[in-house]
């Protein structure tokens, strides 16, 4: 198990979203304010640690046919308890999540993990599979959230952030408002909006690993060359 | 033949504890939930038609009503005891789910207002229609002083519908054509 290998693997090199394009649907219909980013970033991240970890530690009393039926169940179950504590104790963001957070259930990225990582791997891997996975996710929907916010609605940190009460957990800040709101591109906060921000990102994202990939090359070709000319 | 009772015994065992779990948790939080969803009924009653003197309940029976020719259910209908009118209790199928809201209705027939309690539309469009946001506020401030002829914009009213979110703005117009109705047969 290396952590920096499966943390740079979680948040870059082999990112939930802008790699494995895995839940795009939840990415693209909540990112309208950094408080829904954060918040939906959470829930995934704990849903998905946990599915990672009860999915490895069954992994070897679980027949093969039956498997993805259990994966379902497991998921469905932790997507719920999740549900009913958002309700009880962040009314705010359940409010405000809506139907994406029982839409977990159907969310490719956590039965994506549990059938292409933790089945295979240790409760410990599959623990930090979980943690690093989230933590590429959440990256992707802050990222699309600060965007899509403040070039939508010239703002930053709505719910989240209040510049009289500072941080709100409640989902009622203000966020701070970066131009007035009538210069955003409204556009941009509609699922349209949400597609268009997405792409621009794919594109980033490919093009950052395309160079790397590059460069990985030409240093490599450049120590091959190197050992010719010592030899 | 033997392999299918192992494969359901696996299963219905793995299924049994998941239910066990959210019976646990279920039972941690549903006083909470229910205590949240009553704090937020009582709170939308003093927002759509405010009265010192309490709220004295009418009918507690759900019947349905047609407005518009969506069906709309009325949940329950409550008379403000300082007179002023009513406060109704409406359920009414949205763009993706049953949209619980409490309309209040004077005695002229004509809407005081209205507070969504419990919604499942899609944030950032539909949702708009509940949040405490400018455009939320905005939307439902509309429904003040409508009577029976409200409409949305479209469909010859003064409602402005929602951007992105008709079905929303149509299925709560319904909603307190629906409460007026109930109220006016009432009374």
């Amino acid at each position: 198990m290396n952590f920096r290998k499966q943390l740079k693997e979680g948040v870059i090199t082999n990112n939930p979203i802008l790699v494995q394009q895995l839940g795009m649907c939840a990415t693209m219909a909540i990112t309208t304010s950094l408080f829904n980013g954060i918040g939906m970033g959470l829930s995934v991240l704990i849903i998905l640690t946990a599915c990672n970890v009860v999915v490895s530690a069954i992994r070897k009393i679980i027949p093969g046919e039956i498997r993805l039926a259990i994966f379902v169940v497991v998921i469905a179950g932790f997507v719920t308890i999740v549900d009913l504590l958002l309700q009880a104790f962040i009314p705010a963001l359940s409010a405000s999540l809506g139907v994406f957070i029982p839409l977990i259930v159907v969310n490719c990225i956590i039965i994506g993990r549990a059938e292409a990582f933790c089945q295979k791997n240790t409760v410990a891997a599959s623990f930090v599979d979980g943690v690093t996975q989230g933590l590429g996710y959440t990256v992707v929907l802050v990222a699309m959230s600060v965007i899509r916010e403040l070039l939508g609605s010239g703002r930053f940190g709505g719910g989240l952030i209040d510049l009289a009460r500072g941080l709100t957990l409640d989902g009622t800040g203000a966020g701070i408002r970066i131009f007035p709101e009538e210069f955003g591109a409204g556009i941009l906060t509609l699922p349209v909006g949400g597609f268009l921000t997405l792409g621009f990102l794919f594109a980033a994202m490919q093009y950052a690993l395309k160079k790397s990939a590059e460069k990985k090359e030409k240093a490599a070709k450049k120590l091959k060359k190197e050992e010719a000319s010592e030899a | 033949m033997k392999n299918v009772w192992k494969l359901s015994l696996v299963l219905f065992l793995i299924c049994a504890i998941v239910a066990a779990v959210l019976g646990v948790v279920n039972e941690l939080t549903y006083r909470r939930i229910d205590e949240l969803q009553a704090q937020k009924t009582a709170a939308a009653y003093g927002a759509v038609l405010a009265s010192s003197e309490g709220y004295e309940t009418l009918c507690d029976q759900a019947f349905t009503v047609s407005a518009n020719g969506q069906k709309v259910k009325i949940l329950c209908i409550s008379r403000a005891n300082n007179g002023k009118g009513y406060v109704v209790e409406t359920e009414v199928s949205g763009a993706q789910g049953n949209i619980t809201m409490v309309v209040g209705v004077n005695l002229l027939f004509q809407c005081t207002g209205i507070s969504i309690t419990r919604h499942a539309e899609t944030s950032g469009l539909g949702a708009n229609a509940a949040s405490t946001a400018e455009v939320g506020v905005n939307f439902r401030a509309q429904f003040k002083g409508q009577d029976e002829s409200i409409a949305l914009t479209r469909e010859g009213g003064a409602i402005d519908a929602l951007s992105g979110a008709t079905i929303t703005s149509r299925s709560v117009t319904n909603a307190t054509l629906a409460a007026i109705l109930a109220v006016r047969d009432l009374a």
